[in-house]
């Protein structure tokens, strides 16, 4: 496999999305094309990248070595050269195979859930559009380069979140996201020039970082790790930036499968991973990412327990997840932190997608109080969703489960207890928050019966085969105790962080703490909510409903204040200052000009005399001055 | 000799200057500055330059002060058309006031000039047609064709300009 | 008896000048106003000849020759505009001629 088929990773969707575009003009200009011909296309891209993906897969495999390819010099100034390059190593490429895996499974889903809207080859115009974002972000072999796909995965969710732009509230949702985003991006942005003006000399690929890394003093590599997590905090809505991944429920439910599943919210993580050489030498870095991290997977989890809406649920146990990936990431367990993106995507992708088919079912009903009763009438949502469930949840055998337990095992042999206990405590919540969900949903009793619409079966098969992944993808990285080898640790060797190794024994103890935490959480979810009764009035308010009140006070404090700001600068110092020096400038010169005018008398003879009069009196000057 | 006759030619010239200056009527104005011409024509003789003598009498007298003539004819100039002018010995002398600054250092900057005795002693071939006509087309050939291009110039223009205008 | 010399040239040459712009400034007629300038050209020829002899310098003379011919244009020209102008204002003075006034305030 030569490795110029990197670069065909990403065009291929990337074409395709062109492609698919002009297609759309043309179908609303000129004559109507068909969907499946949208279908066909939109689907053959991931499809195409996957089958690349998975044959560079297997040569890694065999031993071959990490791939990288140069097109071209993208920009050369006075000896900082940046190429264009795409780097194609054991990590990237187990990225881009579940990224472009789990992305065909929503395109395919997609094909059905958005086939009545008019917008549908818009839609998947946007949806290759991003899949080839987050592969050139995750192809990309400099930190440059890998900031086009960033970008481009900013731009792609703000089109995604505001695709019904009929409605405000989608389009101030999709504004939200973008503008947020930009908030990180800046980070990333002072993070990347501070890395170029300090590391930028010997080429800027990441092979030539490593090497020049440790030559940086410390404090710069402080400064450039913390400025590239804040970037990675805005894409993957860790606290403080995490307020635009709820809203971003705003588009449709495929958009949020692939935002949090597949693409952008895994970025950050796995920006963090790439950058480990960086972030090897400052562990106090890692730390402060591991407790942000920590937090953001607590309070998510506590906003989760009281929301209603079934996919502001899911995008509240999203963050909590991600915080689980940042953990893992800031104590330097690499490989793990990616086990559980690996494992996050299939179940997270299986749960939005079957919120997805049951909001479908229901003609666009979100709210989980007005469900219940479903699990006679949609069997298959409910097993599989019973499957993403558990899996979230960590029970064992599920692929959540050994994922999220080799997380808190590194908290604990990094001796951070603190990070420990939350991770645990957040586990029992993530248990109690996402049985709530699923009891309340599939039982419960006094529930109204409202008609099914029925699921095609290009809905039906992403969601078993997502749920094989939900239950199995955990395999491949087995906990030491079971004797098999961990397939993770081992594919990204590199990424593993120090091998520090406890007892089997403890082990053990460890793993049944963490199934019992869960156990409690599904526990209380089951006495208060197996039996729900549909008939009591609905409590929608409270300080964790609300979310603790943060949305209005960043409102209150960044929106508001910028606004303020923006009245003082618009009236006080462009009005009252800026403007009226401009204009009693331009009104001085014009009284001026009037009085002056007054000599513009068109008599020649007048302009003659003055020019006379301005010599005759040079001329005196001269005679007085030379004598 | 030629102290008289340059005493004679200057004071045709002031004389006709003064006139053309002063005399209310067109035409005995621009007669007037006919004599001025000829006088300067005169003078130019006396200065070794007898082709600009010829030229002088050819271009200004034969062909500016005839064609401004033929102009003035041909407008058919009336008392009516020219404007009142009664105070004009008033302005002329505020003028001259105002003017005698330059006059003084003009006439003080060249008496500093270092003084020749033989001023007026002839050349031998100086001013005449073959040292002038050596002289500009060695050393004056650029602006020569540049003035040409200007009277080609100024030809189109005056056409341009006298026209009648066409109703379009 | 007063001798030709350099000097009387030279002062003749300023008092021609000084006439024009005497005349120029004073008199309203077009055409008077045109000798004027006429006489300036003329008087500082004049200089020129007189400053070629002086220095025994033939380019004098050749600058009084391109002043002659810049004369000649102009004359064409300025006199093409008097006739446009007079047909349009029917008038020789030149305060009649104030197209460029300023009319009203900004």
């Amino acid at each position: 496999m030569s490795s110029n088929f990197l670069a065909w990773i990403v065009l291929i969707p990337l074409i395709s999305s062109a492609f698919l575009g002009l297609l759309y003009l043309y179908s609303i200009k000129f004559k109507k094309v068909a969907n499946s011909v949208f279908t066909f296309f939109a689907i053959l891209a991931p499809i195409s990248s996957f089958i690349i993906g998975l044959i560079f897969f297997i040569s890694l495999a065999n031993g071959a070595t990490d791939y990288m390819y140069e097109p071209y010099t993208w920009l050369g100034v006075n000896g900082y050269i940046i190429s264009m390059g795409f780097l194609g190593d054991k990590l990237s490429i187990f990225m881009v195979l579940f990224v472009t895996f789990i992305g065909s499974m929503i395109h395919i889903y997609a094909s059905e859930y958005m086939k009545d809207d008019e917008g549908y080859g818009k839609f998947f115009s946007y949806f290759n559009l991003f899949m080839a974002s987050m592969l050139l972000l995750v192809l990309a072999n400099s930190p440059i380069i890998m900031f086009i796909g960033w970008e481009g995965v900013g731009l792609c969710s703000y089109l995604l979140i505001g695709f019904y732009f009929e409605e405000p509230l989608n389009v101030i949702a999709g504004n939200k996201a973008f503008i947020v985003n930009r908030v990180g991006d800046f980070g990333f942005i002072v993070g990347l020039v501070t890395m170029f003006f300090y590391m930028g000399k010997l080429g800027f690929d990441y092979y030539a970082l490593q090497d020049y890394v440790s030559l940086v003093p410390t404090p710069v590599l402080t400064i450039i790790g913390i400025s590239l997590f804040i970037g990675a905090m805005g894409k993957s809505a860790q606290i403080p930036l995490y307020v635009w991944l709820p809203d971003a429920m705003a588009g449709p439910t495929p958009v949020s499968a692939l935002i949090h599943a597949a693409t952008m919210v895994t970025a950050g993580v796995y920006m963090v991973a790439r950058f480990h050489f960086l972030y090897d030498l400052i562990p106090n870095v890692g730390l402060f990412i591991a407790y942000i991290g920590a937090f953001s997977a607590l309070f998510a989890a506590i906003i989760a327990m009281r929301q209603t809406d079934i996919k502001k649920i899911l995008a509240y146990s999203t963050i909590s997840q991600l915080g689980y990936m940042f953990i893992a990431v800031g104590l330097g367990a690499y490989s793990t932190g990616l086990f559980h993106v690996f494992t996050h995507a299939f179940f997270k992708a299986l749960l939005f997608m079957s919120a997805g088919a049951i909001i479908i079912a229901l003609h666009h009903e979100q709210n989980i109080f007005k469900m219940g009763g479903l699990r006679k009438r949609l069997p298959l949502i409910y097993t599989v969703m019973l499957i993403a469930t558990l899996s979230i949840s960590g029970m064992p055998p599920f692929a959540g489960f050994f994922s999220k337990d080799e997380i808190l095992l590194k908290a604990y042999i990094h001796h951070e207890y603190l990070i420990y206990a939350i991770g645990l405590l957040t586990a029992s919540l993530t248990a109690y928050y996402m049985f709530r969900l699923f009891f309340i949903t599939f039982e419960g009793k006094n529930y109204t019966n409202k008609k099914i619409e029925p699921l095609g079966w290009s809905i039906k098969a992403p969601l078993v085969i997502l749920a094989f992944g939900a239950g199995f993808a955990g395999f491949i990285g087995l906990p030491e105790v079971t004797g098999a080898t961990n397939l993770i640790d081992d594919w990204l060797k590199v990424w593993s962080g120090s091998s520090l190794h406890v007892e089997h024994s403890q082990e053990i103890i460890f793993m049944s703490i963490s199934v019992i935490a869960g156990l409690m959480g599904i526990g209380v979810a089951y006495v208060k909510f197996f039996k729900y009764d549909f008939n009591q009035e609905v409590k929608y308010s409270g300080i964790i409903y609300n979310k603790f009140y943060i949305d209005e006070l960043y409102d209150a404090v960044f929106v508001k204040g910028l606004q303020k700001l923006s009245v003082f600068i618009a009236v006080v110092v462009d009005d009252g200052i800026i403007d009226k020096t401009v204009m009693s400038l331009s009104n001085g010169f014009i009284n001026l000009g009037r009085r002056v005018g007054r000599m513009q008398s068109a008599n020649t003879r007048a302009y003659a005399f003055f020019m006379l009069v301005g010599i005759s009196s040079f001329s005196l000057y001269l005679i007085l001055k030379l004598g | 000799m030629t102290d008289i006759l340059f005493l004679i030619l200057s004071l045709f010239a002031l004389t006709g200057a003064v006139g053309m200056i002063t005399l209310s009527s067109t035409m005995h104005s621009a007669l007037s500055f006919v004599v001025t011409v000829m006088a300067l024509a005169g003078l130019y003789a006396l200065l070794s330059a007898s082709f600009l003598f010829m030229v002088q009498i050819i271009i200004y007298a034969g062909a500016i002060i005839a064609l401004l003539l033929f102009i003035i004819m041909f407008l058919n100039i009336r008392q009516d058309h020219t404007p009142k002018e009664p105070n004009k010995y008033m302005t002329m002398l505020l003028i001259a006031i105002v003017l005698a600054p330059m006059d003084y250092l003009l006439f003080t900057a060249f008496a500093r000039m270092p003084h020749i005795e033989d001023f007026s002693t002839k050349i031998d071939n100086f001013g005449d047609i073959k040292m002038l006509g050596n002289a500009l087309f060695r050393g004056w050939l650029l602006p020569f064709e540049a003035i040409s291009i200007l009277l080609l110039v100024a030809l189109i223009g005056s056409i341009v300009l006298a026209r009648k205008k066409e109703r379009r | 008896m007063i001798e030709a010399s350099f000097m009387s040239y030279i002062s003749l040459s300023i008092l021609l000048f000084s006439l024009g712009i005497v005349g120029l400034i004073s008199r309203k007629n077009i055409f008077i106003i045109y000798m004027s300038l006429e006489l300036m050209l003329n008087a500082i020829n004049l200089m020129l000849v007189t400053l070629s002899k002086y220095f025994a310098d033939i380019d004098g003379q050749i600058i009084a020759m391109m002043v002659m011919a810049i004369a000649a244009s102009e004359a064409a020209v300025f006199l093409s505009l008097i006739v446009a102008m007079f047909r349009l204002k029917k008038s020789a003075n030149i305060d009649d001629y104030n197209t460029l006034k300023q009319k009203g305030t900004l």
